[in-house]
């Protein structure tokens, strides 16, 4: 007599018990997530897929300009033949490239320094992180008066260099005054990478008489990947979004001479002082892509996103 | 017999409690039908300021049972407040326009045109100065009246001028140049240079329209000798900008005697003696080139366009900018009249003699244009572009 027990057949109380199980788990996963995916939605999804629409419209403060309809690439056109916007791309990205490796070379140094067990190490973390902590406008406001011709800075190292008021300096004073209050924050990421790498390696590196050097280029260094990756990310796109310090020392203009205008205070000025949201949303939506494709290729190149 | 008594009382005191709240109720609604309640809003100048218009809107509200005005102060940035408002078809009933952001917003059809009022109401715009009236017209439609004005004018260090012998401010072109020059030659600035110029065309407009320039035709010989006139200044030693001085405004170079003359506006008057009260200065008018030009910086009172309470706003703005209106906010003596009907704070002639020359601080596509002309402006100051390149991007951007 052929017999079979329930699990053998398909549909067998035990699979369905299991499967269930699976369904409810899943359903109590997918309950916690609900909220902040609708929040998400409604703050982060809904307002992209709004700037991606109007930036195929001449859009002002009560919405579509009376009479007019999709005008297609029409704003990604004006866009890319106003010199403004070319000199804000160019701005933004030596910013970037300047600015993201001086803060990871100052935030590694800190936090190698820190890891070392020095005494007043605690001290001097967290005074090294306090400018991380301040609001950025108002380090601005305060730099704006330490770098002008008259200021602390040249009372310290003479001349009288308006830093901030001459085109040649003024970015650049802007990104050192941005590394020196990021660097803090970089510090932390660090210091916490290089505490998950496991002493052994280095007491190997010791035994085999491994220089100082050596041991922090061929075996620090490539340990910390994953934070390096996600710094250059995280800290990449936050350069990429500079705005107060250059509306601040600018005064909304990007000047002198153009020389502090980014992308993001592009923005800002179409819309809320030319009421242009129809190319201020395609200046939105370009940034999106580069930040995007810029992440994408850092992915690939550098690698993956977990610390340590 | 306790019950049969508590009976009554207790219908009593209900019926006491009934006429009371029905006479509350027909109180309430008979005020409320009584009185329109409307919005006005402004950026804040100041506790002391903001204060003191309260006053204003007080008076109003005592004289006008009719309308109850809530005036409340945008704090911030006040563009981009307005802007999130009008957007959410939100405004205040009334409020502040910049004369230079006009344009803009009458263009995003949020500003209500008050010809209709000003005819129905025979308002009399006659007592206006016409440069600043003609500041909120746009076409044939009249979008604000002027609430109160500046112009520039010449203040100058008295103490650094009888030093070199001059004995008032300069009122020409000629005899700025020379007195600069006497100021400079008896080491009258040892800290500074003898005149402080804003790197900005909210000043060089000015000295344009003095050599008969306009930004009607920017690219014209007139505007390019004035610009050089300006920009020659710096570049003879004669004068510099706040930046190279170390300063964030020319009144503060005034202030720490870095520059003996500045081109600014009333607003220096509560600002030296509050801040450098030892520096003595004096204010003389605009100096005059072909002819006596100015620039008016001014604000007005519009009404919004999503106005639910039009016939009371226009009400509140038309009292506002009224001779008696208008007296009421300048006997506080912070402000100088756009009537020429109305008296302002003694002292003040300097100033108001450029009334009736004066032009208002607009143009088209302001926003773009000005960040154009201020940095290529600072391009020819340091001699990487050249006048006729910063007009060619200024008229192109002035076509929008």
């Amino acid at each position: 007599m052929a017999t079979t027990t329930p699990t053998e057949t398909s549909g067998s109380p035990k699979r369905d018990s299991l499967l269930g199980a699976r369904v409810r788990e899943a359903g109590w996963g997918y309950a916690f997530v609900l909220l902040p995916m609708v929040i998400f939605g409604i703050f982060f999804i809904y307002p992209l897929g709004y700037a991606i629409y109007i930036s195929f419209y001449e859009w002002g403060i009560l919405g579509k300009a009376p009479g007019t309809g999709n005008v297609g690439a029409e704003n990604y056109r004006t866009l890319f033949d106003d010199p403004i916007f070319r000199r804000a791309i160019r701005n933004t990205i030596e910013f970037t490239v300047v600015v993201v490796p001086l803060e990871m070379a100052l935030g590694l140094l800190i936090a190698l320094v820190i890891n070392a067990r020095i005494r007043g190490r605690l001290f001097f973390r967290s005074a090294f992180y306090f400018p991380s902590l301040v609001s950025s406008a108002a380090i601005t406001a305060i730099a704006i008066y330490i770098l002008n011709a008259n200021g602390l800075l040249n009372a310290i190292i003479g001349g009288n260099q308006a830093w901030f008021g001459d085109p040649s300096t003024a970015l650049w004073s802007i990104v050192g005054l941005n590394a020196w209050t990021t660097a803090g924050t970089v510090m932390l990421f660090y210091l916490a990478a290089l505490q998950s790498i496991s002493t052994d390696v280095y007491e190997a590196a010791a035994i085999d008489g491994t220089s100082t050097w050596r041991t922090f280029w061929r075996i620090t260094f490539p340990l910390l990947k994953p934070a390096h990756f996600f710094v250059l990310v995280v800290f990449g796109i936050g350069a990429l979004k500079i705005f107060d310090q250059s509306f601040i020392v600018s005064g909304g203009t990007g000047g002198p001479v153009y020389s502090t205008y980014t992308v993001v205070l592009y923005i800002y000025n179409e819309a809320f002082k030319s009421a242009n949201f129809g190319v201020a949303a395609s200046a939105g939506v370009v940034m999106f892509v580069a930040i995007l494709l810029l992440t994408l290729i850092q992915r690939a190149t550098v690698g993956r996103t977990d610390i340590g | 017999m306790r019950k049969v008594t508590a009976v009554p009382a207790v219908l009593l005191g209900l019926a006491l409690i009934a006429v009371v709240v029905a006479a509350a109720t027909a109180q309430a609604r008979t005020e409320k039908t009584q009185a329109t309640n409307i919005t006005l809003s402004g950026w804040s100048a100041g506790k002391t300021e903001d204060d003191l218009f309260q006053q204003v809107v007080d008076k109003f509200n005592s004289t006008h049972p009719a309308i109850n005005v809530d005036y409340s102060v945008i704090n911030g940035d006040y563009t981009t407040a307005m802007t999130a408002r009008f957007a959410a078809q939100n405004p205040p009933d009334v409020f502040y326009v910049d004369s230079a952001r006009l344009s803009t917003w009458a263009k995003q059809g949020v500003l209500q045109p008050l010809n209709s009022y000003i005819k129905a109401s025979k308002y009399d715009t006659s007592k206006f100065y016409p440069g600043l009236l003609n500041a909120f017209k746009v076409g044939k439609n009249v979008y604000g009246f002027p609430k109160d004005w500046s112009p520039l004018a010449v203040e100058i260090n008295t103490a650094m001028f009888a030093k070199a012998g001059i004995k008032r401010a300069p009122r020409t072109w000629a005899e700025l140049t020379a007195d600069a020059q006497k100021l400079a030659s008896s080491n009258a600035v040892p800290d500074g240079k003898p005149i402080c110029l804003n790197p900005d065309w909210a000043r060089m407009l000015a000295f344009i329209y003095q050599n008969k320039g306009s930004l009607a035709k920017v690219q014209s010989p007139a505007v390019t000798q004035a610009v050089n006139f300006y920009v020659g200044l710096i570049k003879k030693g004669l004068a510099a900008t706040p930046t190279q001085l170390g300063v964030g405004w020319p009144g503060e170079a005034l202030g720490k005697e870095k520059a003996a003359i500045i081109f600014e506006g009333n607003w220096v008057m509560p600002y030296m003696p509050a801040n450098f009260p030892q520096v003595k200065f004096g204010v003389g008018p605009m100096v005059k080139g072909k002819v006596n030009a100015n620039l008016g910086f001014t604000v007005s009172y519009s009404l919004a366009k999503a106005s639910k309470n039009k016939q009371a706003a226009w009400r509140l703005l038309s009292w506002l900018t009224s001779k008696v209106g208008m007296q009421t906010w300048m006997a506080y003596g912070l402000a100088l009249p756009s009537r020429s009907d109305v008296k302002a704070k003694a002292g003040r002639q300097a100033f108001l003699a450029s009334g009736p020359f004066s032009r208002g601080w607009a143009f088209p596509n302001f926003d773009a244009t000005y960040t154009i002309m201020n940095n290529d402006l600072q391009a020819v100051i340091n001699g990487t572009m050249t006048t006729s390149q910063m007009l060619a991007d200024v008229a192109s951007s002035l076509k929008g």
